[in-house]
């Protein structure tokens, strides 16, 4: 009896000994990542608001002696030149941004219900050529894009911009949606006809409510995605008036000499609409991408 | 309320038959149940009669029309699913207004109707709640009452007890048939559980492979099954069915199983054997009509037990003859051990006879 007494009660202890070596290298490994994804944003937040010669400085201020907003002011102010073009970046980037969504919404929608419902010819073959296009990386459609938008007259356009960033977002749109319209048992669009809704009353009143954080999920996808791509809009536009904000920082500050606290500055308010739209709807996105991963 | 009149009903898909030239009429206010294995084509038909999806032939009627082209939200019919489908974003209240919306009746109507629909279903207090802060049986009766406030020409019912547990199941099935017996209601239900089907239905259709069997009051289907399938589908514990062969001597037809022992028939029954299309002949029996004996009597055979399950009120043996495992009850108070050598006595009155080669019931010609 009193040799088990004496080792049972070891044993937890050198259990619970491993499970938090464990845990602590998990914790490290967090903390580590936190850092190296949250330190950069800090650095950028801190660089805006510093002078332009407290910028270059080395050893670096860690924290700027003299905080200042002259460069928001600078950035803000539709007075300067500076500010002028930030502001016309900045607008043509929510143009081209919103319209984008706007239009895979329209489109993502339809498609993905008709993907997940009917039984049609090729949809199979659809449905894997929609996903084909993002088993490529996007700068090899670079050049032929270009070439085409040249052709049919849409270089110097936003219109280049929507166009291309719709059939990048569109497949993981569809994507997405279709695997929450998959969710939605198939019986209470049934019971809606029979209750007296006509087949597209039964998806505007019962399936598209039901439907809203896949749709909000899409939206964001897609806003973020032409909101910070860079590389077609550096090539398909060229007049400074069109350019959109990720293309327009990059030329704008680098002409002279390049003014970190101004490009700090505007990086941020970059991320401003981004970070503020995933704050608002995040849970609609987390939703989104769990759905169906348990049963509810 | 209508009667529905089903005439020659075909659906394929591609090359697969899921319901094959099915007919059967529903007199107005009649509760038919459709019942059979799963995929045996009971809700295919089902989805046709509501309209869910297209015919590839024949004819449905409800009431005076025919429906084929109709969309379902004309065909007047209400339906309650498996699932229940209530609509998750919509109350309890909403829920059963939106049938009534669809119609555009005015708004105090509505809400008189609805409230009706309460007060019957006994949930007045849940109208506020939202489908996923109800229990399973709440929910279920939430289904009924949307398809009740409507006052449809026919109800039709997939399943509706399946989700439920089983206690719950006998209690649901009891009020889905006082609210038959209220309404006077039309009701088709689906259902792959046999027990429901005879106690609840006027009328039962036992379906298997896309084809209808046979379609009579319960009753009548449990006494007189039309084949085999139907004879071991309904019925629990099943009906035995054990293979056996039939030979003539000295004028009486008997029946020879595997073990070598024969059993002779009553006149009646030796003339439905003779109508047999060979000598391969399977004897049917439920569970009541065998009597088992200790000791050999005359008319009864030997069989060796197998299993004894007692379940308190009765205890039902299962054992081995001609290569079958037939089940038998008796009283709790008949000892019997796995193993022992047993004889067994049928009822010739009540036993049924197939052929071994059409599965048919053989009929005394």
């Amino acid at each position: 009896m009193s040799t088990i007494a004496e080792t049972v009660p070891q044993r937890p202890t050198r259990r619970r000994m491993r499970v938090d070596g464990w845990r602590w290298a998990g914790r490290i490994f967090l903390v580590f990542m936190l850092l190296y994804t949250a330190l950069p944003m800090i650095w950028m937040l801190i660089t805006s608001i510093k002078s332009g010669f407290a910028a270059m400085q080395f050893p670096p201020q860690w924290w700027p002696d003299e905080p200042t907003l002259a460069s928001y002011q600078k950035l803000l102010d539709p007075q300067n030149s500076v500010g002028q073009d930030f502001l016309r970046f900045f607008w043509n980037s929510l143009y081209v941004s919103t319209v984008t969504t706007i239009l895979s919404v329209i489109v993502a929608v339809p498609a993905a219900y008709a993907f997940s419902r009917f039984r049609f010819p090729g949809r199979n073959f659809l449905f894997f050529t929609v996903l084909l296009r993002n088993m490529f990386p996007a700068v090899i459609f670079l050049v032929p894009l270009f070439i085409l938008m040249r052709a049919i007259g849409l270089v110097n356009t936003h219109g280049s911009l929507i166009l291309t960033y719709l059939t990048f977002g569109l497949p993981l749109a569809i994507w997405l949606l279709k695997g929450f319209y998959d969710n939605i048992p198939v019986q209470l669009e049934q019971a809606a006809r029979i209750d007296g809704a006509t087949r597209f009353q039964a998806f505007i009143l019962i399936v598209m409510p039901l439907s809203t954080p896949g749709i909000i999920a899409t939206a964001i996808y897609s806003f973020i995605g032409a909101w910070n791509e860079y590389i077609y809009a550096y090539t398909f536009l060229s007049k400074n008036e069109q350019l959109t904000l990720p293309v327009g920082i990059q030329r704008f500050f680098s002409e002279n000499t390049t003014d970190f606290p101004g490009l700090m500055a505007a990086s941020f308010m970059m991320s401003v609409p981004v970070v503020v739209l995933f704050l608002l709807l995040q849970r609609y996105f987390v939703r989104a991408l769990t759905e169906g991963a348990v049963k509810h | 309320m209508a009667h529905v009149v089903l005439r020659d009903l075909v659906k394929t898909y591609g090359g697969f038959k899921a319901v094959n030239d099915v007919s059967l009429t529903v007199n107005d206010g009649e509760f038919v149940a459709l019942v059979g294995p799963s995929g045996c084509g009971k809700t295919t038909t089902l989805n046709l009669v509501a309209g869910l999806i297209p015919v590839t032939s024949g004819d449905i009627v409800i009431g005076d029309r025919v429906v084929n082209d109709l969309d379902p939200k004309d065909r007047d019919i209400a339906m309650v699913f498996q699932n229940y489908a209530l609509y998750p974003q919509k109350s309890v209240y909403k829920n059963l207004a939106f049938p009534l919306q669809m119609r555009k009746l005015p708004r105090d109507e509505i809400d008189r109707k609805v409230k009706e629909a309460a007060r019957v279903l006994d949930m007045t207090h849940l109208l506020e709640r939202k489908p996923r802060e109800l229990s399973g049986g709440q929910q279920q009766r939430v289904a009924l009452g949307r398809a009740l406030v409507r006052d449809p020409a026919v109800f039709l019912m997939d399943e509706p007890l399946s989700n439920l547990d089983a206690k719950l199941r006998v209690q649901m099935r009891s009020e889905i048939k006082r609210f038959h017996q209220d309404l006077k209601a039309t009701i088709i239900y689906v259902t792959h559980d046999q027990l429901e089907a005879v106690t609840m239905a006027d009328k039962m259709a036992v379906m298997n492979g896309g084809y209808l069997l046979q379609y009579d009051s319960p009753a009548q289907v449990f006494a007189h099954p039309v084949n085999m399938f139907v004879a071991s589908f309904i019925g629990s514990p099943a009906m035995s069915l054990v293979p056996l062969e039939a030979s003539t001597a000295n004028g009486n037809t008997v029946l020879t199983g595997a073990e070598g022992w024969s059993l002779e028939l009553s006149p009646l029954n030796a003339r439905k054997v003779a109508s047999a299309t060979s000598r391969k002949v399977v004897l049917g029996a439920r569970h009541s009509t065998i009597r088992l004996h200790k000791s050999a009597v005359p008319g009864s055979v030997p069989a060796k037990a197998y299993t004894v399950e007692p379940t308190g009120d009765v205890t039902f043996v299962q054992a081995l003859l001609s290569g079958a495992i037939v089940n038998i009850s008796v009283s709790p108070n008949i000892s019997v051990a796995p193993d022992e050598q047993i004889w067994l006595e049928f009822d010739q009155e009540r036993l049924h006879l197939f052929d071994g080669e059409t599965e048919l019931a053989l009929k005394a010609g």
